[in-house]
C-alpha cells in the first residue's frame, strides 16, 4: 500500500475517532437553553470526565421535569476537554461557535484554571463543579464561581476527622498521634495535603514522620516507600491516590505486612473511586476516603427540601446507572442544581445580575443534594461550613458513610485495623 | 531521621526486600523491553505504539478473565499467536510503508498508530480501570523475612525464558541469522538475496507478540485502561538504549540496572526523584557509550 494511502486512513481514523462523541452542533430550537458543558471525555482523565457528564445529563433531566430554567429547558453543549490546551480552546468554541453564556465542568484542577480564563475574558458565567485546585478563585476573576470546597477544605475535614473521631477510639491524644503524609504531586494531590499537614502541626500537634509525593502515571512499585515507612512506624497513613497508586500501596503493604492503625484519603480518585472495591475486594476493609456523602446517608437528617431533592437524584441515578451515585455523580449534579438555583432567582445570564443572585444565596446545611448549603463568598467560592462533607469507609466492598455521626446510621469499623487477614 | 543511615538486622532485612524488589520489577520492564529492542533493533524503527500492543495484551487479559474466567498463565499461551498475527497486520496495513522512509515520518506514524489504538480502546471499553483478580494474585511466598509476589516471581521467570529463547532463536537459527544479517547492512543483505521486506515482517511480528504475551502477564499487577501503556514506554527506552539496540541480554540487563536505580532511589530519596536518577543514566550511557553499555561501538548507526 503506498504511504499516502496508509496516512490518508490512519489521519481519517484518527479524525474519525478522536472527535468529540456527544457534541450538541446547529441551531437551538425555540424555547431551550443551552450551557456549555466541558469534561474530559477522551484520554487519562476521560474515566472520571464521563461519570461527570453523566451525573450532569441526570440533574439536567431532574430540573427539565421540574419546569427548566428561566422557563426554557436546559440543553448542553459538550465539548471534551482532554487536557489543558483542549479545555482553553474549546471554552473558546463553545463561546463562539455555540453562543454559550454559562460554562459548566471538569473534572480536573488540571483543567479548571484554563478553561475559566477564556470563559472571563469574554465574559461568560463560569461555573465549576468539581476541581478543587486552591488557586482557583484567588485570580480576582469577577464571574467565575465554584460550588464545591477546594483541596485545602478537604485537609481540613480529614484532620477534624483524625483528631476528634480516629485519635479518641484509638485511646490517643491527637498530639501523640504520628501520621505519615504520602500523595500523589498534582495540584489537588498537594493541596489537600499541605493544608492537612499545616492544620495537624499547628492546631493538634500532630507528630509528622514523613512526607513524600510521587507521579502517579509513572509509579510501578512502592515497596520501597513501605520498607521505609514500615520502619517509621506510623499510627495513621495519610495517603492521596489518584488510580493504581493506591491499589498498588494498599496490595504491596499487605505483602509486606505493613501494620498501621488507620488510613485516610479524600477525593473521588484513587481509595475513593469504585475502581479501587473492584480491584481488591474485601481486602480493601478499613480505608477511609472523605467524599460525598453513600449507603448509610440518612435523609431525615436534612431539611424537607433537601430530602425532595436528594431522594429523587438518587432515584435518577439509580434508575440510570443501577448503582448509588458515584463522587463524580455527586459533585456534578449538585453543582448544577445550585445553578439553577441561582437562575431562578436571577432570571437572566446577565454576568452582573447573575453575580448579585449568587451572592444572596443563603441555604443552610441540609437544603440541597449531598446535604449541602449555599454560601458564596466575594471570590465566587461556596464557604467550606456549608459544604458539608462526610467520611467513608471501604466494608466488604462497598464505600459507606461513617462520619460526622449524625448523619449516618453506620458506623466506623476496624479501628485499629488489626493484622490484615482480620478484616472480614 | 533517615532509616536508611542506620545498620542492623532490620537493616539487612529491608535491604534484601529491596534486592527481591529491583529483580522482580526488572523482570517486568525486561518483559516489556525484550520485543522492543527486536524492532528497534533490527527494524531501526522507533516504535511509540509498543506501550499500545501492551495495552492490548493486558485488555485480552482482562477480557478473556472477566467473560470466561480463563487464568492469565493460560491466556499467555494463546496471546503468543494471536499478537504474532496482530503484528503482522500492523505491519502490512502500517509499518510496511514507512519502512524505507525517514525517521521522522516513522516516529509520526508510530505515535499516530498510538493514538489511534488509545482511542480505539477508549471508544470499545471506555476510560474504566479494569482489574483482573486470579486467585495467586494475593499469594505472598515468604523466605526469611523477605516476601515476594507469586504474579511478579512467574512474569520474572517468564521474561527470563523469553530472553533466553529469542537470544537462541537469534543465534542459532537460519531466521536468526537472516535477521542479524539485516540489521547490520540492509542493502548487502538484499544483495545476498535476503527478502528483507519478510525479514522486518516477521521482526515485527515477533516482537508485537513479545510484548502482547508481556501484557498478558503484567495485566494482574496493574490496572487496565487505555493509556496503560504510556507508564512504561518511555522507559522501555531507557532499557534498550542502556542494553544496547538489539542487544536481547543487554534489554535484561538494562532492566535490572533501571529497576535498581528506581528502587534504590525511591528508598534512599523519595519516590519523585527516581525518574531523575534514571534519566541522568540514560543521558549518561548516551553521552559515553552512545551503541549501550553491552552494544557494539558504532552498532548505532549500522543499517540506517
Amino acid at each position: 500500500m503506498p504511504r499516502a494511502t496508509v496516512t490518508i486512513i490512519v489521519a481519517t481514523l484518527a479524525v474519525v475517532l478522536g472527535g468529540e462523541p456527544a457534541a450538541v452542533r446547529g441551531q437551538s430550537p425555540a424555547g431551550e437553553y443551552k450551557i456549555g458543558v466541558l469534561e474530559p471525555l477522551t484520554g487519562p482523565l476521560a474515566f472520571e470526565g464521563k461519570r461527570h457528564l453523566e451525573g450532569l445529563e441526570i440533574v439536567r433531566d431532574l430540573i427539565n421535569e421540574r419546569g427548566g430554567v428561566m422557563g426554557k429547558k436546559l440543553a448542553f453543549a459538550v465539548a471534551d476537554a482532554t487536557d489543558p490546551t483542549a479545555a482553553a480552546s474549546e471554552a473558546n468554541r463553545l463561546i463562539a461557535r455555540e453562543g454559550v453564556k454559562i460554562i459548566t465542568g471538569t473534572f480536573s484542577s488540571r483543567l479548571c484554571g484554563a478553561a475559566s480564563e477564556v470563559a472571563a475574558r469574554h465574559n461568560v458565567i463560569y461555573w465549576e463543579s468539581s476541581c478543587v485546585d486552591p488557586r482557583f478563585n484567588k485570580r480576582g476573576l469577577k464571574h467565575v464561581y465554584r460550588t464545591e470546597i477546594d483541596a485545602s477544605g478537604f485537609g481540613w475535614y480529614n484532620v477534624e476527622f483524625i483528631a476528634k473521631h480516629l485519635a479518641p477510639r484509638l485511646n490517643l491524644k491527637p498530639n501523640q498521634l504520628k501520621i505519615a503524609f504520602l500523595s500523589e504531586d498534582s495540584s489537588y494531590g498537594q493541596g489537600v495535603t499541605e493544608s492537612a499537614r499545616q492544620r495537624a502541626k499547628q492546631e493538634f500537634g500532630m507528630q509528622e514522620l514523613m512526607l513524600e509525593y510521587y507521579n502517579w502515571t509513572t509509579l510501578n512499585d512502592m515497596t520501597p516507600t513501605i520498607l521505609k515507612m514500615k520502619q517509621l512506624n506510623p499510627d495513621v497513613v495519610h495517603h492521596i491516590g489518584f488510580g493504581n497508586d493506591a491499589v498498588l500501596f494498599w496490595r504491596q503493604s499487605r505483602e509486606q505486612n505493613f501494620l498501621f492503625k488507620a488510613l485516610v484519603h479524600a477525593g473521588a480518585t484513587g481509595y475513593g473511586g469504585g475502581d479501587f472495591g473492584k480491584a481488591l475486594g474485601n481486602d480493601a476493609n478499613g480505608v477511609f476516603a472523605l467524599l460525598e456523602p453513600g449507603p448509610g446517608f440518612r435523609l431525615e437528617a436534612l431539611r424537607p427540601e433537601g430530602q425532595q431533592i436528594e431522594r429523587a437524584f438518587r432515584e435518577a441515578v439509580q434508575k440510570r446507572t443501577g448503582s448509588y451515585p458515584f463522587g463524580a455523580h455527586q459533585l456534578a449534579g449538585s453543582g448544577l442544581w445550585l445553578l439553577k438555583l441561582v437562575l431562578d432567582r436571577a432570571q437572566t445570564d446577565d454576568p452582573e445580575k447573575f453575580r448579585a443572585a449568587v451572592m444572596s444565596l443563603d441555604l443552610p446545611i441540609g437544603s440541597t443534594i449531598n446535604g449541602w448549603g449555599v454560601k458564596f463568598s466575594e471570590l465566587g467560592q461556596n464557604a467550606n461550613e456549608r459544604v458539608q462533607h462526610y467520611m467513608l469507609q471501604w466494608q466488604n466492598g462497598q464505600l459507606v458513610t461513617v462520619w460526622p455521626e449524625e448523619f449516618t446510621t453506620l458506623r466506623a469499623k476496624w479501628i485499629p485495623l488489626g493484622s490484615w487477614d482480620q478484616r472480614k | 531521621m533517615d532509616p536508611a543511615r542506620l545498620l542492623g538486622p532490620a537493616q539487612i532485612d529491608v535491604l534484601a526486600q529491596l534486592a527481591v524488589a529491583t529483580i522482580l520489577l526488572g523482570g517486568i520492564y525486561a518483559l516489556i523491553a525484550v520485543g522492543l529492542t527486536l524492532i528497534f533493533g533490527i527494524m531501526r524503527v522507533v516504535n511509540f505504539a509498543h506501550g499500545e500492543f501492551l495495552m492490548l495484551g493486558m485488555y485480552l487479559a482482562f477480557w478473556t478473565f472477566a467473560l470466561y474466567s480463563v487464568d492469565p498463565y493460560v491466556v499467555v499461551f494463546v496471546s503468543i499467536p494471536v499478537f504474532f498475527v496482530v503484528g503482522l497486520l500492523s505491519y502490512v496495513l502500517v509499518m510496511r510503508g514507512v519502512i524505507h522512509a525517514s525517521h521522522n515520518v516513522q516516529i509520526f506514524t508510530t505515535v499516530g498508530l498510538s493514538v489511534v489504538l488509545q482511542n480505539v480502546a477508549l471508544v470499545a471499553w471506555s476510560g474504566d480501570f479494569r482489574f483482573v483478580r486470579p486467585w495467586h494474585l494475593s499469594t505472598v511466598l515468604r523466605a526469611g523475612s523477605t516476601t515476594f509476589n507469586l504474579t511478579q516471581v512467574v512474569a520474572f521467570l517468564i521474561a527470563v525464558a523469553l530472553t533466553i529463547s529469542l537470544v537462541a532463536f537469534m543465534k542459532w537459527t537460519h531466521a536468526g541469522r537472516v535477521m542479524r544479517a539485516t540489521a547490520q547492512d540492509r542493502d548487502a543483505a538484499t544483495l545476498m538475496g535476503i527478502d528483507t521486506d519478510r525479514v522486518y515482517r516477521l521482526t515485527f511480528a515477533i516482537g508485537i507478540a513479545a510484548v502482547g504475551a508481556a501484557g498478558v502477564l503484567v495485566a494482574p499487577l496493574y490496572s487496565v485502561y487505555p493509556t496503560a501503556g504510556l507508564q512504561f514506554v518511555l522507559l522501555s527506552y531507557v532499557v534498550v538504549v542502556l542494553g544496547g539496540l538489539g542487544d536481547m541480554l543487554g534489554a535484561m540487563l538494562g532492566s535490572l540496572i533501571v529497576a535498581a536505580v528506581e528502587v534504590a532511589g525511591s528508598y534512599l530519596f523519595g519516590t519523585a526523584w527516581k525518574e531523575i536518577f534514571y534519566f541522568i543514566l540514560f543521558i549518561l550511557v548516551l553521552v559515553f557509550r552512545p551503541a549501550g553499555l553491552f552494544g557494539q561501538r558504532g552498532a548505532e548507526t549500522l543499517g540506517v
